[in-house]
């Protein structure tokens, strides 16, 4: 690198201490947030909460019930099932979003002619840019009428379509664009020679498309489905304008009525102090502990299934 | 009289304006290894992508002048590429085994025509692994990622996977260029064994290989065929001025 | 064969009907919002208040004369000559049905009331064109009710047994101007804010850190600031932010600087990284250049590849103005969801993004307003997308010439 031939004079040497600290703490906010939640967070298990007791943390874990009892008389509070129902809509989505967006990207890399594909490109940025909040919208107005009339038509009980299928579709169709764009950066990026070799051998192009350059594009196809998961998973506004804030768990059934922990964070957040309000910072911090997991889990299978054949 | 495997009559390639290809006469001989000499961007290598139509792949790239291959015109509209491509293998410059297992880089050809039947498929495999004199290296390790292999015993994968197609012509671009020498030197011998059975056509940038394996050596200069013979004509009393240049060192 | 040739159809048009999904699933989004809330979109709206300001009067005195009002043409007018002004039954700039005064009278007597609000300036006040009547009451009988319309509010007035007791009046509201303040303001101070951190930052890592663990440590430490979820930059806002601006300046509560500083901390690793990206481009033979003319490190970072990584650091603007504009989750907690009209930096205000979700998670939803700031919120990002392609294209040609 040129830095190292550079010789050092006085000024610079300011200069350089100067920029320093803006790095330092530009750096420092990951830990500020890590520490200060985390803080705040634990508050409710260690202090007696203004007379209500503390909240016991192994009951916090595994409760299927939000909340027993009142929010000002009571600290039995629970968001076991929450971390399940998260982590189960979040996977859900990406059931629908995975396919269609890798053979998306396919086709935006390897079918489509340059100006249909460089529309598409722009399409897809386009909807990266759409804030949460409309998609929210949009849900609401838009799918859960739809789901509603589904649910009817099938003889189900649905409550204005609020639910499983809300928060699902409306996650899938946020994390769409992440994963085509990421998935066609690295479809696009395969060696072309292994593209030619299996036509060499005879393959069509499209056999050659499904098995070869999605195979070799596998890497760069599972980050984009991790940071789809992630974001789903941390998803709070969209999410909670369709969830239907179910308060017990878990909740499975495709119309019953849903919550995550971000939408239970949300859930009467205006009107409430106490306990009750700094409970949500226990599920702030539960929610990073459960999407650093999930990245972790998740980065050592794509490292696995980066080495094993399929 | 040999049999010709190709028949190349006045072909040309463009690509854009830009005439790659000049209008080249050549005859491919049946199970003999023909080495295609030359400095880089002669040609050699869009020449070989023409036998087997890779060039179709390139957009702006056109194609003049007429090849048989078996005596049918295979430059036409309507020739089955697909078919054209079974019959004539090809072997990159760099080893590129496909990002899967030993077995399945060798049975991919064949599954991709249809079959299915493991038993089938696994004397395929062996059959081709064995010609490429691979089989005995990896014969515990058929179902370990072909990406753990070293770079001579990809390239023999590579072989092997165009082998198990069972085709009549191999093309090779330059197949040993990535290698080291002891690599290099294996997969000359196993060329010798192969011609037995196919007909070899490999581009290479190494002189001393040209003369050590092939049996007819073609020289290319600026996307022309300056010459064409035996290669021990070549080699030892060429007609044509530059190609005694090359072939002796004395080049540009 | 044929089988396979079948096969591969499928699998090829498995990609079409993909990307038909996601062309359709942005199209959804575009007709949903323009079909729901096309309709509102107006400078009014965007000029109006929220709050409808109201107004509680008294007749000053009954008079017997009636008016003459003439042909009124429409058939949501009602005239009323008891009072000699004119009902229309129509929509308010949020689209809820309400009944506004079409025409009042220069001689009618609800021109001037008394103003029941004893704590008012203004102890009379009284109906104008424009004004939306909210509720009439009567001495001895049922008041009338905006539900039941204007032509029954129409009829009411003109009947001589009912005496008025109180007028309830306001001035139309719906409109959306403090949220569009308050996101200027927000897209404003963000920007003054991250800025110049994340340009300073992205210089600092790229021209003046050394190659050493710690470096890396710190990059490291920046990039997953990009995966934390914005909700859980709400609760830093809130734990840090908050308290520090309540703390150093006259707010009281959430406030829109704590906000601002919330959304600078989001935007951080975005400008970063586009400013980064933009730097490592510069050849380093400018540097050395520069360099070999004498000028030192500072000279030549800022004057020389600085100046370079123009367009960067306006894609980083335009990026993080669209971050601003989209971002609920994190304002919800530090910036309040009370609406405002009067939009002050140290107090709670909604951002057009947090006033949709205010108004979504109200009973009953206001789908239609919602799907207007929607729509002005998704030209904005269209807008902006077309910018960072111009900026990448212009700079781009500049370089090649």
């Amino acid at each position: 690198m040129a830095r190292k031939t550079y010789s050092l004079s006085k000024i610079d040497s300011i200069t350089s201490k100067a920029m320093m600290a803006f790095g330092i703490i530009s750096a420092s906010f990951i830990v500020l947030i890590s520490f200060f939640i985390t803080i705040r967070g634990i508050r409710p298990f260690i202090t007696d909460n203004s007379g209500l007791g503390s909240v016991n943390l192994w009951r916090f874990l595994t409760d299927t019930v939000w909340l027993r009892g009142p929010t000002f008389i009571s600290t039995a509070y629970g968001a076991g099932f929450l971390v399940i129902q998260t982590l189960y809509l979040a996977f859900l989505s990406l059931v629908i979003s995975f396919p269609i967006g890798v053979l998306t990207a396919l086709f935006i890399a390897k079918i489509a002619p340059k100006p249909v594909a460089s529309i598409m490109r722009g399409i897809v940025e386009l909807m990266a840019s759409i804030p949460s909040i409309v998609y929210g919208l949009v849900g609401v107005g838009f799918f859960l009428p739809i789901i509603y009339n589904l649910a009817r038509a099938l003889g189900q009980q649905s409550p204005g379509g609020n639910g499983t299928l809300g928060i699902v579709v409306v996650l899938a169709l946020m994390s769409l664009p992440t994963i085509t764009a990421i998935s066609e950066v690295s479809i696009r990026s395969v060696d072309k020679s292994l593209e030619q070799a299996s036509l060499a051998l005879g393959a069509s192009p499209t056999q050659t498309r499904f098995k070869i350059t999605l195979l070799a594009a596998k890497s760069g196809i599972f980050s984009g489905a991790i940071l789809a998961i992630g974001r789903a998973l941390g998803e709070a506004t969209a999410v909670s304008l369709v969830a239907g804030n179910a308060r017990s768990g878990p909740n499975f059934g495709l119309f019953s009525i849903n919550s995550t922990l971000t939408s239970t964070m949300l859930e009467g957040l205006k009107e409430t102090v106490g306990i009750d309000y700094d409970i949500r910072f226990s599920v702030g911090v539960l929610l990073m502990i459960v999407i650093l997991i999930t990245n972790f889990v998740l980065n050592f299978i794509k490292r696995k299934v980066g080495n094993v054949n399929v | 009289m040999m049999k010709e495997v190709f028949k190349i009559e006045g072909l040309s390639l463009f690509y854009k304006d830009l005439q790659a290809i000049k209008n080249i006469d050549l005859d491919i001989y049946k199970n003999q290894i023909t080495a295609l000499i030359g400095p880089s961007g002669c040609g050699k290598s869009t020449f070989i992508r023409c036998l087997n139509r890779m060039n179709d792949l390139i957009p702006e790239a056109r194609m003049e002048g007429c090849i048989r291959f078996d005596g049918e015109e295979c430059q036409v509209t309507g020739y089955d590429v697909i078919g054209l491509r079974k019959k004539v293998g090809m072997v990159f410059q760099k080893p590129n085994p496909f990002p899967m297992s030993i077995f399945d880089n060798v049975a991919y050809g064949p599954r991709q025509q249809g079959v299915r039947n493991k038993e089938v498929l696994k004397e395929i495999v062996e059959k081709a692994l064995k010609q490429a004199a691979l089989y005995e290296e990896v014969v515990d390790r058929l179902n370990d990622s072909a990406l753990t292999l070293s770079g001579g015993q990809q390239q023999r994968l590579c072989i092997a996977r165009a082998l198990a197609m069972e085709p009549e012509v191999i093309l090779m671009d330059e197949p040993t260029s990535a290698l080291d020498p002891i690599a290099t030197q294996k997969i000359e011998t196993l060329l010798e064994e192969l011609k037995k059975e196919y007909t070899i056509i490999i581009v290479t940038h190494s002189m001393q290989q040209a003369a050590r394996i092939s049996d007819y050596t073609a020289f290319f200069y600026m996307g022309e065929l300056i010459e064409y013979d035996k290669t021990n004509v070549i080699f030892s009393v060429p007609k044509n001025k530059q190609t005694e240049d090359y072939v002796t060192g004395r080049f540009g | 064969m044929s089988k396979r040739k079948i096969r591969q159809y499928l699998l090829d048009s498995l990609t079409y009907i993909s990307t038909a999904i996601s062309v359709l699933a942005l199209s959804v989004i575009f007709f949903f919002v323009l079909r729901e809330g096309g309709s509102l979109l107006s400078i009014d709206l965007l000029s109006g208040n929220y709050h409808a300001q109201g107004f509680v009067g008294t007749l000053i005195n009954e008079s017997d004369e009636t008016f003459e009002l003439g042909d009124i043409i429409g058939d949501k007018l009602f005239t009323v000559e008891r009072y000699g002004i004119v009902l229309e039954q129509t929509q308010d700039l949020a689209g809820d049905s309400v009944i506004k005064v079409y025409y009042v009278d220069q001689a009618s007597p609800l021109r001037n009331l008394n103003n029941t609000d004893p704590s008012a300036n203004e102890k009379i006040i009284g109906l104008r064109e424009g004004m939306v009547l909210r509720r009439v009451s009567y001495q001895e009988h049922p008041t009338s009710l905006t539900s039941r319309g204007a032509e029954a509010m129409a009829n009411d007035l003109n009947d001589d047994s009912r005496e008025i007791r109180e007028v309830i009046f306001s001035l139309e509201g719906g409109g959306i101007r403090g949220s569009v303040i308050t996101t200027l303001y927000l897209i404003g101070l963000t920007l003054m804010f991250a800025l110049p951190f994340g340009i300073l930052t992205a210089i600092y890592f790229n021209e003046f850190a050394p190659m050493n663990k710690i470096t890396k440590l710190m990059r490291n430490f920046i990039e997953t600031l990009t995966g934390v979820p914005s909700i859980i930059y709400g609760l830093l806002g809130i734990t840090v932010f908050v308290p520090l601006t309540v703390r150093l300046t006259p707010a009281s509560n959430t406030n829109l600087i704590a906000g601002a500083l919330t959304l600078s901390v989001i935007l951080l690793p975005v400008i970063i990284r586009t400013t980064e990206e933009a730097l490592k481009v510069v050849p380093n033979d400018h540097r050395f250049a520069s360099l070999a003319l004498g000028a030192n490190r500072t000279q030549t970072t800022f004057k020389v590849v600085l100046k370079q990584a123009l367009p960067g650091i306006l894609t980083a603007t335009f990026l993080g103005i669209g971050r601003v504009i989209g971002e609920s989750a994190a304002l919800i907690f530090v910036l309040g969801t009370a609406v405002k009209d009067q939009v002050r930096i140290f107090e709670p205000s909604t951002s057009l993004a947090v006033h949709i979700w205010s108004m979504m998670t109200d009973e009953p939803a206001n789908i239609a307003l919602s799907s207007t700031i929607a729509l002005i919120i998704l030209l904005i990002v269209l807008i902006l997308n077309i910018l960072i392609k111009a900026t990448v294209f212009i700079f781009s040609k500049k370089g090649s010439a």
